[in-house]
């Protein structure tokens, strides 16, 4: 994340793992689809919301 | 206690006398023995010999600390101890070296003449090479496991030759203490790969793997507490020789102004979190110890640029110096971006040259290890092309190499 | 030295915009801002001859600077200088390729330009100097345009206070220490209180600006990339493991997801396994489906574009990064995610 930052990226949604950017092998496959689900909605709202520099979508901005 | 190798070649027994150490090829095929192998050779080379190395897997300094190792190597051939105190007996200028295939080892090359030479720590030493080949039965783990118990319980075997013959050397060691005595105090930060199959580092024996940093005594690292276990990358490799000849430890020794205060262990993990929580625990570890600066050395490739870099910045967040040795992959003409993952407000880096920049090696006469490059499809002992990446520790990260990109200090 | 100096079409007086499809020539003598800059040389150096060449010609014909170097080789030059090229972006990147391609050809070479200028990241670790914004500063950015050369035609480094910008080539050597000594001995540096002493300098990236954001998801048009070496089963098209050289497209049409079995991952910088049990994990094509289905997303669109992101070379990657946001506008995509690992 600190890459994405660094290079300029101005959306970034942080995720879990190198190998597994929209997964999560310690979950269920259940809770591992929910929380890809999680990842796509923080996506489509970073994409809505207007920025003007690197600015990382974790979840904490109540949508 | 310090017994310098100045000669070495295979025998029927196991000796050492005025610096020539001879192999008892017999004594150290049974030690190798094992039904993970079809078969075991063993071959010879010294400094100057016209002699390719191919398919590095990793070297052992011989050291031993009495009859049947007297505790060398904890956990893989003594008990699984603190290791560290006494006396060690070295010989320093031989390693054992193993060359060959294991999954994902990426081929390392060692020329023991040329201008590779003064690229490679063991081009300086009289080397055992171990070749080997799988028995059918056995799986590439299997392998792994008993070249690793093979190879330590053979370096303690050679040094153990001389144990009665009065040192070149003696080096008092100390350990690093609580001492106040002025001096700025310097800790070295060791992180290790943590990736399991073929891709992990042993302490006393044991991964690091899922654990959190850890402090022991560099003295440890003499006695062998830190055995390598991963075979990717060759020109950034930290063989078990290098743990156990520590360059930045060695320095420290070396400097006057400066006081070698720990040695703080840390797992490399792959996922993020775990990164920032281990590079933000060892920052905290050194704060409570004490320190005024740290130095930070690394394995592996790109990915592990981020437990180096993000210990620096965090180091500098707790007031604490830090330095990172770092190896550069900056392209083919050298233009890219140095480092893949930069630090966000540190800067004090040293850097052990391009991974990419490419060097031309003669045709050699012999080789060992392996018969044919297969990066390159060609036989080892033709004049090769290679990335400084293929060259085993070249580039150093644990800071053996003079290989850098850095502009000459005036 | 003989030099051949390298200018575009507007600044060789022979047309604006309307000639900038013209091809590669060479003239004799020095043309243009040339003339001022032969004087500035001086005795020693002479401009034998100015190479032009339309900018448009130029940004769309790879090989010209090559070509034009080795025209300039056949004529006598032993040295080649381009610009000042300013702002000029298709100016800038051709001055900056003939100064690459010189350099390959063994020559030593020269290009000025501004530090805006497009063409910095193009000369493959040939020297650049500054040059002004605008022509308005031909004069000053001639005299630092002629200083540099001589001291280039003399064989000598150009620092910065030359006004030397752009990337400089890390080059490999032996230092007197090994890199442990040097470590120890930065300590110390730093200790004494020097913030700034270290041997790697880091790298500043261009910033991007940010676009606009969409008014709502569930109308958009949406595209999934990834650079996690998301191929399909096989890896048709031999898409590398580290350093690619290229990207690959596929179709998502008619998939719900990514099946374990129809797609991987050969990207060699990570563990795969987790990735190949599950390919949604690189490439979120189930719940992006979903959300499709829903209303949530607009429409999905019907292919995926991707890459392997290790040890990619940034001049690649930026190539990569423009070659998608050209074809993904061409078939209007409002959004993007791009899947990192």
């Amino acid at each position: 994340m600190s890459i994405a930052k660094r290079v300029g990226a101005p959306r970034i949604v942080p995720t879990r793992g190198i190998p597994y950017p929209t997964g999560d092998p310690s979950l269920g496959p259940e809770q591992e689809r929910a929380w890809r689900r999680e990842l796509l909605e923080r996506a489509l709202h970073a994409v809505m919301t207007s920025v003007s520099e690197p600015t990382v979508f974790d979840g904490d901005q109540g949508q | 206690m310090v017994h310098e190798v100045h000669e070495l070649g295979l025998g029927e027994h196991t000796s050492y006398a005025a610096g020539r150490l001879t192999v008892g090829e017999e004594s150290v095929l049974d030690l190798l023995r094992d039904p993970a192998f079809a078969d075991v050779r063993l071959g010879c080379t010294s400094p100057g010999d016209r002699v390719r190395i191919v398919g590095v897997l990793d070297a052992v300094q011989p050291c031993s600390k009495g009859p049947g190792g007297g505790g060398v190597f904890p956990g893989l051939l003594g008990p699984a101890l603190p290791v560290g105190r006494g006396s060690t007996h070295v010989l320093r200028g031989a390693a054992v070296l193993v060359a060959g295939y294991l999954p994902r080892a990426q081929e390392a090359v060692i020329d023991m003449s040329g201008p590779a030479a003064p690229l490679s720590p063991l081009a300086a030493t009289h080397n055992l090479v171990v070749e080997f080949a799988k028995a059918d039965e056995a799986t590439w783990e299997d392998v792994d496991v008993a070249l690793r118990r093979g190879l330590v319980r053979v370096a303690a075997h050679l040094a153990e030759a001389a144990l009665e013959t009065e040192p070149d050397a003696v080096e008092q060691l100390d350990e690093p203490g609580a001492t106040a005595n002025g001096k700025p105090r310097v800790g070295v930060i060791l992180n290790l790969q943590t990736q399991g199959k073929f891709k992990d580092v042993f302490v006393y024996g044991r991964s690091l793997s899922g654990g959190l940093p850890t402090v022991i005594s560099p003295c440890e690292l003499d006695d062998g507490a830190v055995v390598s276990g991963q075979y990717g990358h060759p020109s950034l490799k930290n063989p078990t020789y290098l743990h156990q000849t520590h360059p930045v430890v060695a320095a420290l020794r070396a400097s006057d102004e400066l006081e070698l205060a720990a040695l703080v262990l840390c797992p490399e993990p792959v996922d993020q979190a775990n990164k920032e929580l281990i590079s933000a625990h060892a920052a905290r570890l050194c704060k409570g110890l004490g320190l005024d600066a740290a130095i930070a050395t690394k394995e592996g490739g790109g990915n592990a640029d981020a437990d180096v870099t993000l210990k620096l910045d965090l180091l500098e967040d707790e007031g604490i110096t830090a330095i990172g040795i770092l190896a550069e992959m900056a392209g083919r003409d050298g233009t890219g971006p140095p480092l893949v993952v930069v630090p966000s407000h540190a800067t004090a880096m040293v850097s052990t040259g391009n991974y990419d920049e490419r060097m031309t090696l003669p045709a050699c006469e012999r080789t060992l290890g392996r018969e044919r490059i297969a990066l390159l499809d060609q036989p080892s002992t033709d004049e090769i092309e290679l990335p400084v990446a293929a060259i085993y520790c070249a580039q150093s990260t644990l800071g053996w190499g003079r290989l850098t990109c850095a502009e000459p200090v005036a | 030295m003989r030099i051949v100096h390298y200018v575009n079409q507007f600044f060789a007086g022979i047309g604006g915009e309307d000639s900038a499809g013209m091809g590669p020539e060479l003239r004799d003598g020095a043309i243009g801002p040339g003339r001022r800059l032969a004087t500035l040389l001086g005795d020693e150096h002479e401009i034998i001859a100015t190479a032009i060449c339309g900018d448009d010609y130029a940004a769309g014909h790879a090989e010209f600077a090559a070509q034009l170097v080795a025209q300039a080789r056949e004529r006598g030059a032993e040295m080649i200088v381009a610009g000042p090229a300013f702002t000029s972006g298709r100016y800038g990147m051709a001055c900056a390729r003939i100064a690459a391609a010189a350099t390959e050809a063994g020559m030593p070479a020269l290009a000025s330009m501004h530090p805006d200028n497009a063409g910095l990241g193009e000369a493959a670790g040939a020297p650049l100097v500054q040059s002004g914004l605008i022509a308005r500063f031909m004069k000053d950015s001639l005299d630092r345009f002629a200083a540099a050369a001589r001291k280039i035609a003399a064989g000598e480094e150009l620092t910065a206070q030359d006004g030397r910008i752009g990337p400089v080539a890390r080059i490999n050597r032996l230092a007197q220490r090994n890199a442990a000594e040097r470590a120890v001995a930065l300590v110390l540096t730093r200790l004494g209180g020097d913030r700034d002493a270290g041997e790697i300098p880091l790298p500043d990236f261009d910033s991007v600006t940010p676009a606009a954001p969409i008014a709502d998801a569930a109308e958009a048009f949406l595209a999934l990339v990834t650079e996690g070496g998301f191929v399909p089963a096989g890896n048709p098209d031999r898409l590398e493991s580290a350093r690619a050289t290229k990207w690959v497209r596929h179709s998502l049409e008619g998939l719900d997801s990514a099946e374990a079995g129809s797609f991987e991952s050969v990207h060699g910088g990570f563990s795969t396994q987790w990735a190949n049990a599950d390919p949604n994990r690189i490439l979120p094509l189930d719940v992006a489906r979903e959300m499709e289905r829903e209303g949530a997303i607009g429409r999905l669109y019907g292919e995926y574009l991707g890459t392997t992101g290790n040890g990619t070379t940034v001049a690649d990657a930026r190539r990569f990064g423009m070659e998608w946001a050209a074809e993904l506008r061409q078939a209007k995509i409002q959004a993007v995610i791009l899947t990192a690992t």
